[in-house]
């Protein structure tokens, strides 16, 4: 029985099945999300762009003050830890935010993108403390705006951004600049290896230099957080990357070098390349590839027509399941089956914002109130969880990113946690529900006759429950 | 009174039943022990379909030995003998103790009115005790709650992660999360295995989950821990304001391996029970009854994994200070005997229910919250008739 394409692509594209939701079963249905995500406001930061520029401005001031008076030796450690607590606080509420995006949106395509692409330009909330509040600033006006117009666009957004200077080292210029010409050689690396040209690409120890010498004259103001750029001195070095001279570019020459790096084929080839992995199949079809290559050319690097090109070809919607969900697909593919009523994991992130994991090592006591509304296993439920699933929100592991590997999430720690989650999550919201009903709300028909079977004689509708959520299908997509 | 209605299963009794007496007199004459203002009752469901001839074996029927051979114990090879013809599983021998002091029983061959296969269904059943479930259902457990005199006993308490459908109802009930690691349970491992069976990446990778051990997501020693750690503050919660408390044990379903999988739900049963009273004030434990029911039985014959498929009556485990002085508090297990000769049992295969689960748990109601017969055939258990539970709360 051939599966509805728009099962398929809620599964495929999407997060996932929710009840309620019609999701759109063709190419320019997955292609209006994109457009409709992209003009999207997101749930992050909570007191919007503007209003976490202002909250940065008044912590870096605080912090400036502070380490001010300590230097005078009237230190205020109050001050500080009241700043940090408070940091903590907004970096949770946005982390959950971001979940609630996810499992929220009716753009599921949208938002698998802008995962897809905060994955691909890594920063991580864990660099410096001020990350925890630049971090989803960065995903919020860098990535979401700009992922479905030309690369080029999202790559200055991207790599320009404070985000992505703090975490890759760009220093505050110094007094003497002129004495040590500057430089970014962690920023260029990763520019040419990840963001780019792609690994094994075809440039020269000389060309990483010219760049790194080039981002060197890129700094972050540790006050304003604000990106100026100095042009290298002319004759101090050579400007000169992949064949390209920008000597003579002075205050633009980072510009020039990012739309020229752009617009490279080891750069089409990567990106396009990595865009089918992630989203069809370990080994995409070659014709698929070139499919988006060619629309890419086209467009001058329209991202937007690229989605489209793999969107239309067959490969697409083949129906073979395969690639293991990575734990926040898995986390939030699962929230959005089970909201029946609408507002099931509103109320979880509410009381996630007060949990920790301290009950771990607490006395093994029950807590009076539902478990939906209980702070601990709110927060075991969702922070906690895709901590321990090894994929925490705005925290990967390095610049590279989190795996992408058909297999990569597929191991016994792994599958550990997602039975755990998948239990406490059947208890805590499949109160009343049909494990028969659930499956077809979650998985709409992919299901094989083994789960179906599994799930109707389960000893107990929370074990049918679970089953679902632990059965392969719902864990490959 | 010449006989008790539903007297104390002994050999002679067994030889009685199996004669054929079958149907009950109306009686409900008997003074049944009103109790004062805290009264306390614990319900615990056993959720997966509790092998009851495994738990209390009738090691005195022949029939034991010869349906099921690999898994009929006599009191020579370990099992606990109770009555002279029952014997509890070794598994459970922490529950002997409160046998010996008379605040432990057994009633045999105990089934809802429910004969399907389907567990679902079946919790459905032994939860609402309505004939056909309907949206909007309520669990009998809330529909006592009404019914209770004394608006202080009134207090309940769900242990779990929500209301569970036996506590659902327009009476208030306090809900209290267990903490949320409670590792799994041995019949879950297996239906996991049978899930993953065709995809050999998954199969593989849940070998090594399930094979972990201490620590693990199946570590049985660790649940058996926090089972007890639950029980024993239910014990604590029931010392103040709370007099109703129901959760669930589960690990029941033993289709596969149930020489290996029954020891640990009996043991966690078991454990849970003593646990409870640990938490208990020895005047609190007193006014306590525990009721642990199942929603069916299992099938009498071995199946091909070495477990056993579902099957039909099984057995009502009751515990507590509160059972003495009443007629259940025996020292002999209670219910009629059916016995195990083939045209004796249910569909060829399973223990035929004798005694319903609901009179059972009315007999409780009763005794422990003066419910009245009226209200108990009327509002908590619709058609059902008192006699039978009249006859479990006569002395006997």
């Amino acid at each position: 029985m051939a599966l509805p394409s728009s099962i398929l692509a809620a599964r495929r594209f999407g997060y996932g099945l929710k009840p309620g939701e019609t999701p759109p079963g063709d190419v320019d249905g997955l292609m209006l999300q994109v457009q409709r995500g992209a003009a999207a406001k997101p749930r992050f930061p909570r007191e919007g762009l503007a209003g976490r520029r202002e909250t940065i401005g008044r912590m870096l001031t605080v912090r400036a003050v502070e380490a001010k008076a300590a230097a005078e030796g009237r230190p205020n450690p109050a001050l500080r830890q009241d700043m940090q607590a408070e940091v903590r606080r907004i970096f949770r509420r946005d982390a959950l935010a971001r979940m609630a995006q996810a499992v929220s949106s009716e753009n599921g395509f949208f938002e698998r993108l802008a995962s897809f692409w905060l994955d691909h330009f890594s920063v991580s909330a864990r660099k410096a403390y001020e990350m925890r509040m630049v971090v989803p600033l960065f995903e919020a006006e860098a990535l979401r705006p700009n992922l479905a117009g030309p690369f080029r666009t999202l790559l200055r957004a991207a790599v320009l951004h404070p985000a992505m200077l703090i975490y890759l080292d760009a220093e505050a210029p110094t007094a003497d600049a002129a004495a040590q010409p500057a430089q970014n050689t962690r920023l260029a690396r990763e520019l040419l290896e990840l963001h780019t040209l792609g690994e094994g690409a075809a440039y020269t120890a000389d060309d990483l230099q010219a760049a790194a010498h080039i981002l060197g004259g890129l700094a972050v103001d540790a006050r304003s957080l604000e990106v100026s750029f100095r042009p290298a001195a002319a004759g101090a070095t050579r400007l000169a990357l992949l064949g390209q001279s920008y000597a003579d570019r002075a205050q633009t020459a980072h510009l020039a070098m990012l739309d020229d790096l752009a617009a490279r084929p080891d750069t089409v080839r990567h990106i396009c390349g990595k865009l089918a992995v992630h989203f069809i199949a370990d080994a995409p079809p070659e014709d698929l590839v070139a499919d988006m290559v060619a629309a890419w050319q086209e467009t001058d690097g329209r991202l937007d027509a690229v989605y489209r090109a793999m969107l239309s070809h067959p490969s697409a919607w083949d129906e073979t399941p395969g690639k293991i969900i990575p734990p926040f697909d898995f986390v939030i593919s699962g929230f959005r089956s089970l909201e029946r009523q609408g507002g099931e994991f509103s109320a979880v992130a509410r009381a996630a914002e007060d949990g920790n994991a301290d009950w771990r090592q607490a006395a093994p006591v029950a807590r009076r109130g539902v478990a939906v509304e209980q702070p601990d296993v709110a927060y075991a439920l969702t922070l906690e969880a895709l901590g321990r699933m090894g994929q925490p929100i705005w925290q990967p592991p390095s610049a590279a990113g989190f795996p992408d590997g058909a297999a990569a999430w597929l191991y016994a720690g792994q599958l550990r946690e997602r039975l755990a989650w998948a239990r406490l999550v059947a208890r805590t919201l499949g109160q009343g529900l049909q494990p028969a009903d659930y499956l077809e709300a979650a998985l709409g028909g992919t299901a094989r006759a083994a789960t179906r079977q599994a799930v109707a004689e389960a000893p107990s509708r929370v074990q049918g429950l679970t089953l679902v959520l632990a059965s392969p299908e719902f864990n490959r997509r | 009174m010449a006989e008790p209605l539903l007297p104390p299963v002994s050999r002679r009794g067994f030889l009685k039943a199996a004669a054929g007496v079958a149907s009950l007199p109306l009686s409900t004459t008997a003074t049944l022990a009103a109790t004062g203002g805290d009264s306390r009752l614990v319900v615990v469901l056993l959720r997966g379909g509790m092998d009851g001839v495994d738990l209390v074996q009738p090691y005195a029927d022949p029939g034991l030995e010869s349906l099921r051979p690999a898994l009929a114990l006599s009191p020579r090879s370990g099992l606990l003998d109770l009555d002279g013809f029952f014997g509890l599983s070794p598994a459970a021998a922490g529950l002997m103790p409160l046998w010996q002091a008379g605040q432990l029983g057994f009633v045999h061959a105990v089934a809802t009115p429910y004969r399907g296969m389907q567990h679902f269904e079946a919790q459905d059943m032994l939860e609402t005790a309505e004939v056909e479930g309907r949206a909007g259902r309520t669990g009998w457990l809330n529909r006592a709650l009404s019914l209770m005199p004394r608006a202080g006993q009134r207090r309940a308490v769900d242990i779990t992660a929500a209301v569970e459908p036996i506590l659902a109802g327009p009476n208030p009930v306090d809900v209290w999360a267990a903490r949320p690691d409670l590792p799994l349970c041995s019949d879950e491992m297996h239906g996991f295995a049978d899930l993953y069976a065709a995809d050999p990446g998954f199969a593989a990778t849940f070998a090594d989950v399930a094979g972990a051990g201490a620590g693990g997501l199946f570590d049985a020693a660790a649940r058996r821990t926090a089972i007890a750690d639950m029980a024993r503050q239910v014990g604590v919660m029931l010392n103040g304001d709370y007099r109703v408390a129901s959760f669930s044990l589960e690990g029941w379903d033993t289709h596969v391996d149930q020489r290996g999988q029954f020891p640990q739900a009996a043991g966690d049963l078991a454990a849970a029970i003593v646990a409870l009273r640990e938490g208990m004030t020895p005047a609190a434990w007193d006014a306590t009854i525990v009721l642990a029911l199942t929603e069916f039985g299992r099938s009498l014959r071995i199946n091909a994994r070495g477990g056993t498929d579902h099957g039909a009556a099984s057995v009502a485990v009751l515990a507590g200070g509160g059972l003495s002085g009443s007629g259940l508090s025996r020292r002999a297990v209670m219910g009629r005997w059916p016995g195990l000769q083939d045209e004796a049992l249910f569909d060829g295969h399973a223990l035929m229910p004798t005694t319903d689960t609901r009179d059972v748990a009315a007999a409780v109601l009763h005794r422990q919250f003066d419910i009245t017969p009226a209200s108990l055939t009327g509002k908590i258990f619709p058609g059902l008739a008192f006699d039978a539970a009249a006859a479990l709360l006569q002395a006997g």
